[in-house]
């Protein structure tokens, strides 16, 4: 039988890290949801009192609110592609081939860079009248004789889908590329040659040899070797990547905001995130932004449930 | 849990860091990142042996200080860069009202500064701190490239419609019309630098209404629109979008005017403090162009000391520091703006400054900045929100998305529904807004 001694003696290694759980993360978050129901403000002028569900209802009324979900919406377009790409490049470095290494630190260089540092590169490089991407571009467009200049990049409310930036909607005059589409584009390089790239190298390794060598020697060619055994025997890295990737998605936008964008122009990339961020710190309302953050962890656990519930058939099957 | 934030709370105050350094008392200063603003901080130092004053550039910001003073450990010393900021501070109950303070040692910021700057210190009749310098916008340009295209330097003040033609003769484009050099650069952030110059006002003057869907507000916009799309002088500035990052505002308008991607540039004499860094660049100053009005937007630094600070009568002292000759005449030299105690631009120093031969035009920058006003507040809506609602309708003119009516019309008009929206959840201010309204 166990001593008293021997059965508190985990909880006491415990202590330290739940002590900090408690204060630091559990605590803060009852707080919020407390406050969620409360106009607590920064400024003093306006006293702190219990709303009710008064915040949830006006979130249901923001149209600001739902234009940053369609912002982090179109900002999580990227991710499959991203995948996609982790993917591809995974299985050409699981190859045997000379300078494999090498290969692998560079691309997974933008994973250990400084955020900011990349993100002032991206701005130069998004630069519409002097920087190289327009160059490049206009350049081409030149050698076929088009006498056409480069998107607007960051300054741009265009895009391809021709969503509205004041109204959730479409408007044809919106039909082009712009300034989400540079963040997609930049969020696609930084993330194929990341953890995503690292844990399809990892995933592949554990792909039985024995089992493509038996469908080889069936006569199945490159293709059906990837769709019937390895992308089935890689579903459980799929499918932890896709809910990491759409729990950072959604939550995601705010360094690139902040850092290149500010959240414009005229606020089409200002993501849920960053939006929480205005509400509390730009216009102080803690008590409202406090209800938007538990509106994003509602909106995270239903995708993860969805997510839980019909993306992992294929690792089943698997 | 509450017994758990209680252990904490000791542990930290015992680990709390010192107040007092080998005997000299620690000021910590809020402010910009700026390296010259290093050179004030030791400067200070030196003349205050008993006092320590420490830079604390990373925890610029208004959320930040708010945010830390509520909590107990804010800074002795912040800055305000705007009235808005400035209503945050008060409202935040972290501002100091330091207007016997001032008045009890001889300083009245009303006759002392320039008048530009008044409404980045006073609130509600209330000074709340020293304005730090400040900034009214003139034309840059590069003589050289004035010289090549045959234009004469211009003098005195002048219009938009003087102006452009000159702007079109020095924008250069190759065969494809890429732009090689803009005649004209400017910040879609200094949009109030264009409203003064015809005349227009964000709120009516008790505030309670917004009128940015005045025919002068439409006309400054579509002057904006226009130097980018009708007359091709100008681009829209990506480097703006971000200020923080890039070392503060409009630093990335000076890299652009400095690598001669633009012939002439909206900006102050802040400006000097990066061009100076530049070799071989020959440069010069003129009046900016106005519109209907000789009014110049003003803007600069308010130092204000914290009510929740540890150390008040020494940041008192700090305070005082900025508003003397040596901290001063150090932000005339280092060309951080201009300093805002009138009379310390009175020198022969300031006007020929020996150590920078070359820069002649200081005259001129007094001479704008005279002519400056500040920003406008009102005590119906925060100017953050303001300046958001703003931005965005600019950003779809900027983009050649929306017509400038439309978008002053649909600012003017989401301005006031807020301002109707923020009474309605204030008793208080809702009695505020009666008695401003009432015949």
């Amino acid at each position: 039988m166990r001593t008293r001694a021997a059965k508190l003696a985990p909880l006491g290694f415990l202590a330290p890290n739940l002590l900090g759980f408690l204060v630091f993360t559990a605590w803060p978050v009852v707080y919020s949801l407390i406050a969620s129901f409360s106009n607590w403000n920064l400024q003093k002028t306006v006293s702190s009192r219990f709303v009710g569900v008064q915040n949830y209802a006006e979130i249901f009324g923001d149209s600001k609110f739902w234009l940053s979900f369609v912002n982090t919406a179109y900002l999580m377009l990227g991710i499959p592609v991203s995948i996609a790409l982790s993917l591809w490049v995974a299985i050409l470095l699981n190859r045997k081939m000379p300078g494999n290494a090498t290969l692998k630190a560079l691309l997974f260089l933008p994973s250990v860079t400084s955020g900011v540092a990349i993100m002032i590169l991206w701005k130069a490089l998004y630069n519409p009248d002097f920087g190289p991407i327009n160059s490049a571009i206009e350049g081409i467009f030149h050698w076929f004789g088009l006498n056409t200049h480069g998107p607007q990049w960051l300054l741009s409310t265009q895009n391809p889908l021709s969503l509205d930036v004041e109204k959730v909607g479409l408007a044809h005059k919106q039909f082009g590329v712009g300034a989400r589409d540079a963040l997609n584009i930049m969020g696609i390089w930084g993330a194929i040659g990341g953890t995503n790239m690292l844990l399809y190298l990892a995933g592949l390794t554990n792909v039985p040899e024995e089992l493509l060598e038996a469908a080889q020697l069936d006569g199945a060619g490159k293709m059906a070797l990837f769709w019937r055994i390895t992308w089935p025997q890689l579903a459980p890295t799929t499918f932890f990547i896709v809910i990491m990737s759409i729990i950072g998605g959604l939550q995601g936008g705010f360094e690139t905001a902040k850092v290149m964008t500010n959240g414009g122009p005229a606020g089409t990339t200002t993501t849920m995130a960053f939006y929480i961020y205005k509400k509390a710190f730009e216009e102080y309302r803690i008590g409202y932004a406090s209800a938007v953050s538990w509106i994003l962890f509602a909106f995270v656990l239903g995708f993860t449930l969805l997510n839980w519930k019909f993306g992992n058939r294929g690792e089943n099957l698997a | 849990m509450l017994g758990a934030l209680l252990l904490l709370s000791v542990v930290a105050w015992y680990f709390q860091p010192p107040t007092t350094v080998a005997g000299k008392t620690i000021l910590i200063r809020v402010s910009d990142n700026n390296p010259l603003r290093q050179a004030q901080v030791d400067l200070f130092n030196k003349l205050n042996p008993t006092l320590q004053m420490e830079l604390d550039p990373s925890d610029n910001g208004v959320d930040k200080v708010i945010v830390q003073s509520m909590g107990g450990v804010g800074p002795d010393l912040f800055d305000s860069f705007s009235p808005l900021q400035l209503s945050a501070y008060v409202q935040s109950d972290i501002a100091m009202d330091m207007t016997h303070e001032l008045k009890k040692r001889g300083i009245d910021i009303t006759k002392d500064c320039f008048k530009g700057m008044m409404s980045t210190c006073i609130y509600q009749g209330r000074v709340y701190g020293v304005p730090t310098n400040i900034a009214a916008d003139g034309i840059w340009f590069h003589r050289d490239l004035l010289r090549a295209a045959g234009i004469p330097d211009h003098k005195g003040p002048w219009t938009w419609a003087e102006f452009i033609p000159i702007a079109q003769k020095l924008t250069k484009r190759d065969a494809n019309g890429k732009p090689l050099c803009y005649g004209f650069y400017f910040d879609w952030w200094n949009f109030p630098h264009f409203l003064k110059g015809f005349g227009a006002h964000i709120y009516s003057p008790d505030g309670t209404k917004c009128v940015l869907d005045s025919p002068e507000s439409i006309a400054a916009v579509q002057l904006m629109h226009d130097l980018v799309y009708k007359y091709k002088v100008s681009s829209s500035p990506v480097e703006e979008a971000s200020m923080s990052t890039a070392g503060g505002f409009g630093s990335g308008s000076v890299s652009v005017f400095a690598e001669k991607h633009a012939a002439t540039a909206l900006g102050g004499r802040w400006w000097l403090a990066q061009l100076r860094d530049y070799k071989g660049l020959e440069t010069g100053v003129m009046e900016s162009p106005y519109g209907t009005v000789r009014d110049f937007h003003a803007y600069g630094r308010c130092t204000l000391v914290n009510k929740e600070g540890h150390n008040i009568q020494d940041a008192i002292k700090g305070l005082l520091y900025m508003a003397g000759p040596e901290y001063n005449n150090l932000v005339n030299d280092q060309a951080d703006g201009i300093c805002a105690f009138i009379k310390y631009t009175k020198s022969k120093q300031f006007l020929f400054n020996p150590k920078y031969p070359k820069e002649t035009d200081n005259a001129i920058w007094l001479d704008i900045a005279a002519h400056s006003s500040g920003d406008e507040t009102s005590p119906f809506i925060s100017g953050q929100v303001v300046n958001d609602m703003i931005t965005e309708q600019l950003d779809l003119v900027k983009a050649d998305q929306k017509s400038p009516l439309d978008a002053m019309h649909d600012v003017a008009a989401e301005v006031n529904q807020q301002i109707q929206k923020n009474l309605q959840e204030d008793p208080a201010l809702m009695d505020k807004y009666k008695a401003a309204t009432r015949p």
